[in-house]
């Protein structure tokens, strides 16, 4: 879905939100981390390493939209 | 919202297990939220799905926690709504919807007044036009 649409480059604004749902995700994977090392249930344990999991693939996500537009980033503002 | 839970934390592992998933939950909401921001936000459309596609799934991560938890007895369910409440929610909604109903057929077809809007719409202008600070400078 995401090949069919066509990049633009990044706004400051978007910028902003990529990086701040970056330190969102990964202060979540923290927490999912220490929730499954400390648990004894491992009911708990089963459900924060899976949340962790998709924490750090949404990680990636955020990572790689970076990526796609380093490319196309202009270097000074016209 | 924490602080109901601070009393309890003394001993434990169910305890600590639901301090720790509670916090969880609350951040997991808030990234929620600031998902729907940044979409609203987004310009480039692929940022956007991006952005749509994240809150879609942590919204499901947020429902699938709260399920959890809720069935290992760590979150309590809130308590239903009165019936009388209920009833007058419905009540005072039917009598906005009249009035929502008649404002637009005021203005969409011209029926009884429609120069009050107009005058109020020009004294917001003339208001906004003579403050010290207009915020569009």
């Amino acid at each position: 879905m995401h090949n069919m649409m066509h990049h633009q480059p990044l706004s400051g604004k978007e910028l902003d939100y990529i990086s701040d749902s970056i330190s969102n995700e990964d202060l979540l994977v923290k927490q999912c981390a220490v929730a499954a090392h400390n648990t004894p249930n491992p009911a708990v344990q089963q459900l924060c390493n899976q949340m962790l999991r998709e924490h750090q693939q949404h990680i990636q996500m955020l990572t790689q939209s970076l990526q796609h537009h380093q490319s196309i980033a202009p270097f000074q503002i016209q | 919202m924490y602080s109901q839970q601070q009393g309890q934390q003394q001993s434990g592992g169910v305890m600590q297990d639901k301090d720790m998933l509670f916090t969880i939950l609350a951040d997991l909401k808030r990234t929620v939220g600031e998902y729907t921001t940044a979409t609203t936000e987004a310009s480039c459309p692929v940022v956007r799905q991006m952005f749509m596609d994240l809150q879609n799934h942590s919204l499901r991560m947020q429902g699938d926690l709260y399920k959890f938890m809720e069935q290992n007895n760590m979150y309590t369910k809130p308590q239903p709504a009165l019936k009388q409440l209920i009833d007058k929610q419905i009540q005072q909604v039917q009598q906005k919807h009249q009035q929502t109903d008649q404002f637009v057929q005021q203005q969409l077809h011209g029926l009884g007044q429609s120069m009050p809007y107009q005058a109020q719409m020009n004294t917001t202008q003339q208001h906004s036009n003579s403050g010290k600070n207009p915020y569009y400078m």
